[in-house]
């Protein structure tokens, strides 16, 4: 145990519990706010901390704090008390487990040692997905059996036949896609989809494989009970389904575990699809080899793209009284981008005349994967709010029709196709 | 340490399958399935049978078990709704005396193994996906696929039995 092997391990824990956790609120917040300019309305951005409004962030804040303070109530007909407990901490924790195995970056090489940058550094990738996502539907079979409840019971039984009808399809997609990769090690995978496709195309793997993409993110959505698949909740027909009776934290875990499940969904869906860390046509040896270009590009790049969103924040949060609150937060804003843009700037500065070395060179390219990483997730996450607020829920009948007789053919179909083309052109 | 893992995930297993049979809500009875399948899980993971460790997971815990909860909330059955079982503790203890000396066997045949409480591989990347894979598909090659043809043939005949019965 050396000190570099602590700090590593240390710096992937807390990036894979910004990842999963730390994104619960800023999801909650990007679902509230695209819902609302779907529906032609502002959502929330009342919400503030001495004028700070982070254009409504400070709200999802408020509801975690809310669901915090509230009376935890439970109704005199539940008896399985301990199960009733358990439920929503299972939905949460197998969420935030299914997590752990994501890549953020390629292997980091500082010195003699390479360190895997996942939370757990271990090889089992998809598998370790498959198995964890599973398991949160025990959570919620639990939970609406526990509510002694008709309507959470009902819930819960809708629950658990889809999961098990769409995983049977995922697991197959998953297939079709590991005999291309021919790896379920997740850092792998990201460094295949890294090389190019004669010569121009990214080698994703929704080149590669769109079928099999189109089948996994459908499943997916179910996976996370997202609509157009949460019958299970179905607010119009039973109520509120399996939390019906639940209240404050307990209620709060289900939501947040839902939303740490969906950012688990789309890192995986990123990671197997859309090149996970890897920027296109910029594999981590190019990114390497032309790193001072890089530096020199992010030079000029950032003040410009900073101006244009500060020119963004003006337009937007100038009011005309002076002493308005609201003006105070866009100028603390202003002050704070520059600030960052000098400090950046700096160190970018003092690398590009001093030179970087190898370890350093090493580092600033995770830095640039992991951010990369992360706006992929946060459209992922986006295309999942979008398609939210877009298509109505699936009828029960016709969500176990679309899971057995197309999603499961259609996935079948795509293992023989791709096993044909990799045996017969020893791809 | 490993061997301290080893023995509360022994006590968790032997107390699932022990609360498997004990109790009498069904509800019950399978969540402790569950506690002797995730302990189970565990176990493989201490072998460094890491492929199987997810297997177990994914398949016992994953599937099979949700189906079950999924069909005992389906047929919403109760206590009330299960036989009676008057003997059911004579019985167990009966059975228990009957498969004494098999526990024999199993015990000696376990005493005679080879390299007891050595919890080291021997070979690099025991129980990894691609060697298994090695494995099944280059050495046992026959007995695998008559296995999943066997599987095939169960599945096709549940359903076409099932199916039957729907008809009358």
């Amino acid at each position: 145990m050396n000190i570099i092997l602590i700090i590593v391990i240390v710096v992937n824990i807390i990036i894979a519990l910004l990842f999963s956790l730390g994104a619960a609120p800023i999801l909650v917040w990007v679902e509230r706010r695209v819902a609302g300019f779907i529906q032609d309305r502002l959502g929330p951005n009342r919400c503030n901390i001495a004028g700070f409004r982070l254009g409504g962030l400070i709200q999802s804040f408020a509801d975690m704090l809310k669901l915090v303070f509230k009376e935890d109530f439970r109704a005199g007909a539940i008896k399985e008390k301990f199960v009733f407990s358990i439920a929503p901490v299972i939905v949460f924790a197998s969420a935030f487990l299914s997590y752990m195995v994501m890549p953020f970056a390629d292997d980091l090489v500082i010195g003699s040692q390479t360190f895997v940058m996942q939370g757990l550094p271990i090889n089992l990738g998809v598998l370790w997905f498959l198995a964890f996502a599973g398991l949160s539907i025990y959570g919620i079979i639990l939970g609406g059996w526990a509510s002694n409840n008709k309507y959470s019971l009902l819930g819960s039984i809708r629950a658990g036949a889809q999961v098990i009808s769409y995983e049977a399809s995922m697991t197959l997609a998953l297939i079709s896609l590991l005999i291309t990769y021919g790896s379920i090690n997740l850092v792998d995978i990201v460094n295949f989809q890294g090389k190019l496709l004669f010569g121009f195309i990214p080698a994703w793997g929704v080149v590669m494989q769109p079928l099999a993409a189109i089948i996994f993110i459908v499943t997916a959505f179910a996976e996370a009970n997202r609509t157009p698949f949460d019958i299970a909740e179905g607010e119009s027909e039973i109520v509120g389904g399996y939390h019906t009776e639940y209240s404050a934290m307990k209620f709060g875990l289900f939501f947040v575990g839902e939303y740490v499940a969906m950012s688990a969904s789309s890192a995986l869906i990123v990671t197997l699809f859309f090149g996970g860390y890897n920027l296109p046509w910029l594999g981590t040896a190019t990114l390497k080899e032309h790193f001072s270009a890089i530096m020199w590009i992010i030079v000029v790049a950032l003040p410009l793209l900073s101006f244009l969103f500060g020119r963004w924040i003006v337009k937007n949060n100038v009011w005309p009284k002076t002493d308005d609150i609201r003006n105070k937060e866009t100028k603390w804003l202003l002050r704070m981008m520059v600030l960052m843009n000098m400090v950046i700037i700096a160190i970018l500065a003092y690398f590009l005349y001093s030179g970087i070395g190898v370890t350093g060179t090493n580092i600033a390219v995770a830095v640039i994967q992991v951010a990369t990483f992360a706006i992929k997730l946060l459209l992922m996450n986006f295309v999942f709010v979008w398609v939210r607020w877009t298509l109505p829920r699936f009828r029960y009948d016709q969500l176990q029709n679309l899971g057995w007789k197309v999603l499961l053919p259609l996935s079948i179909a795509n293992i023989f196709l791709t096993a044909l083309v990799v045996v017969g052109f020893g791809v | 340490m490993i061997n301290v893992i080893f023995l509360i995930l022994s006590l968790f297993a032997l107390m699932g399958a022990i609360g498997m049979i004990m109790f009498s809500n069904t509800m019950h009875s399978a969540l402790s399935f569950i506690v002797t399948v995730m302990a189970l899980a565990g176990l493989y993971a201490l072998l460094n049978a890491s492929f199987l460790f997810m297997v177990q997971i994914i398949i016992y815990a994953g599937a099979i078990i949700t189906l079950m909860l999924f069909i005992i909330m389906f047929l919403n059955i109760r206590e009330e709704h299960a036989p009676k079982e008057p003997n059911k503790y004579i019985n167990m203890l009966v059975v228990a005396i009957v498969l004494t000396p098999i526990d024999y066997l199993l015990f000696e045949a376990f005493l005679r193994m080879p390299h007891i409480g050595d919890f080291t591989t021997k070979i690099k990347n025991f129980g990894d996906i691609k060697m298994l894979g090695d494995k099944l598909f280059r050495g046992w090659l026959l007995p695998f696929e008559t296995i999943s043809i066997l599987l095939l043939v169960a599945l096709i005949g549940s359903i076409v039995l099932a199916r039957k019965r729907e008809r009358k």
